[in-house]
């Protein structure tokens, strides 16, 4: 299922909403933006429970069939797609299992996954006899993710989804959302105000402020733009994706791909082939001219360097180097920059101390 | 047995009770559900006119709808077009008065419990694929059963135990319109004061029951869905 949407509404306390966007068949959409941004109401426009007013321009187009116009509104019902929100809104009258039954009796027509299926995937089936309210915060999550993916819909909206959560239960629900793309090829709108999040899920992403895009372009992209990292200080760090090509237990590292080059990380369990996303803080990468030799850092990759911030008072900045199809950031001192006569299109060396992967940051 | 003047009366009263119930759940139902979610303006005025017979003396009540009821009356004329029958005192002009007289006791409490419900909650059965009506039958009859228990035994009880509004339109005809509570009356004006005992104690310990029956339903539900919503 691919979604289309031109949004032009306007809210009597003044705020507006006036953006263009597109949501793919496939990968993970998100929409980032502070809390009253507007991310929510666009997740329930596009869900078709809300509508707008007379005077609001909304046209939203599902695979060449029309959800609404100005003479056209598909409700909810008949949309085939699923929400889900930070306040899971399992019915209270039914059992876990009940709430899963709903769904299955009104499956549309999509994938037909039994319900022993998604509730074993999701570790859900000792719950199942239980009643909605015995369940902590993350089992009542995966509960609802268990019953949007049961009732067939065709693209999943989810709204801060992981908002109510503390961090142990984030980290464990976060490789469930992950895997819908990976394993179910179901498209993901997902709206968040939470960095870590999105850089762990988003295939494309939607800067909103507003009411309005400001940005959008790849996660990768997004991650490591100067502009949008330029006031973050120490926290910036850039997201690359690798995959598994070998383990070393020996030394207790497992070798990445990069590219055509190699990344070392700390030993994974994850099989060969399979991708994981990196996190490299900016303030762990050194450049060099010429190859470091005899040097500690395992990591060092080729790069060029495609963009420097501009200088200004504070003594360091960032730099934006492409290695492969993916960028890194580094923060070097404006001291180095004047040294090393770092200009775009120089080909340097990329030392990264540290590599983390997405699910062991805190 | 049904030469029992007091068992006519015992039959047409749950009769009546009856049929105002049911028409009550299906006019009642939707015009709760309707005051419950409207933003319409003209909520301010439907609503103290579904509560007025709460407050107005069942007399006056009764007197108005004596007029309209008469053969050239509004509703007396319109029925008897439709129907070719008189509504005042007759059982069906009875049904009709206890409708509106029972009415703010069924809609109130219904009213209360459909504005519990989330919208939330109805949202996520919509994104489920449930259209409206599903979403009303599975999810919010059972989240507000408690109000519908409510409602229909309060509306039951009102409509036996109703005195005045059927004096007014009803009057005292054994077998069409004569009611326990008219039946009591009756008793009493002529000093039959044991068969006055038995209808007032039975009305009595039947009121009683009912209430019993509905706290405890109540009861068991909450304790059931304690801090589920």
């Amino acid at each position: 299922m691919q979604i289309a949407a031109e949004i032009q509404l306007q809210r009597g306390s003044g705020f507006t909403l006036a953006l263009n966007l597109t949501v793919n068949s496939t990968g993970v959409t998100a929409l980032y933006g502070a809390s009253g941004s507007g991310k929510s109401t666009i997740l329930r426009l596009l869900a078709g429970l809300e509508r707008g007013a007379k005077n609001d321009h909304i046209n939203i187009i599902s695979d060449n069939k029309i959800w609404q116009n100005s003479h056209q509104f598909v409700p909810a019902h008949a949309r085939g797609v699923g929400y889900v929100s930070q306040q899971a809104q399992l019915f209270p009258h039914l059992s876990v299992r009940g709430n899963l039954e709903y769904a299955v009796r009104r499956r549309r027509s999509g994938t037909s996954m039994p319900l022993t299926e998604v509730s074993h995937w999701l570790g859900i089936n000792h719950l199942l006899e239980m009643s909605t309210r015995q369940l902590s915060g993350g089992e009542t999550q995966r509960v609802a993710i268990a019953r949007v993916l049961l009732s067939g819909a065709q693209c999943l909206l989810m709204d801060e989804p992981l908002g109510a959560l503390d961090h142990a239960a984030r980290l464990q629900i976060l490789p469930y959302i992950d895997a819908l793309r990976r394993r179910l090829d179901i498209p993901v709108v997902y709206v968040s105000h939470a960095l870590d999040e999105i850089t762990y899920l988003a295939d494309k992403v939607y800067l909103i402020d507003q009411g309005h895009i400001t940005n959008q372009g790849s996660v990768f992209d997004l991650a490591s733009s100067l502009s949008i990292n330029s006031h973050l200080g120490d926290a910036v760090a850039a997201v690359v994706e690798g995959q598994v090509v070998e383990h070393d237990p020996h030394y207790g590292l497992t070798r990445l791909r990069l590219g055509d080059q190699s990344l070392y990380v700390s030993l994974r369990s994850e099989p060969k082939g399979s991708t994981l996303r990196l996190r490299i803080p900016a303030r762990d990468v050194s450049l060099a001219l010429k190859i470091p030799s005899e040097t500690s850092i395992l990591n060092v990759l080729t790069g060029v360097v495609s963009e420097i911030e501009s200088v200004g008072e504070q003594p360091g900045l960032l730099i934006r180097i492409k290695v492969g199809e993916h960028y890194i950031l580094s923060r070097i001192t404006r001291k180095s920059l004047a040294q090393l006569g770092l200009q775009p299109g120089m080909s340097v060396f990329v030392q990264i101390k540290t590599v983390a992967l997405l699910t062991d940051q805190t | 047995m049904l030469a029992n003047p007091d068992l006519i009366a015992l039959w047409i009263t749950l009769k009546l009770a009856l049929t105002t119930s049911l028409i009550l759940m299906i006019i009642g139902t939707p015009l709760a559900w309707w005051l419950a979610r409207t933003r319409h303006f003209s909520r301010v005025l439907i609503e103290p006119i579904v509560a007025l017979p709460i407050v107005l003396p069942p007399t006056v009540l009764g007197f108005y709808l004596l007029l309209a009821f008469a053969p050239d009356g509004a509703i007396g004329q319109g029925w008897w077009l439709l129907t070719g029958e008189y509504l005042a005192f007759t059982f069906s002009g009875l049904v009709i008065g206890s409708i509106i007289y029972s009415l703010p006791f069924y809609v109130q409490p219904l009213q209360v419990a459909f504005e519990n419900i989330q919208q939330a909650q109805l949202d996520a059965a919509a994104t489920l694929g449930a259209a409206p009506l599903d979403r009303f039958w599975s999810v919010v009859v059972p989240l507000s059963r408690r109000g519908f228990v409510t409602a229909i035994c309060l509306a039951f009880a009102h409509t036996i135990g109703e005195f005045g509004i059927v004096l007014m339109i009803g009057g005292n005809i054994p077998g069409e319109t004569r009611v326990l509570s008219i039946a009591l009356f009756d008793h009493v004006e002529s000093l039959e004061y044991g068969a006055a005992h038995v209808l007032a104690m039975g009305l009595l310990i039947f009121s009683f029951l009912l209430l019993l029956l509905v706290y405890s339903i109540n009861r068991h539900w909450q304790m059931r869905f304690a801090g589920a919503h």
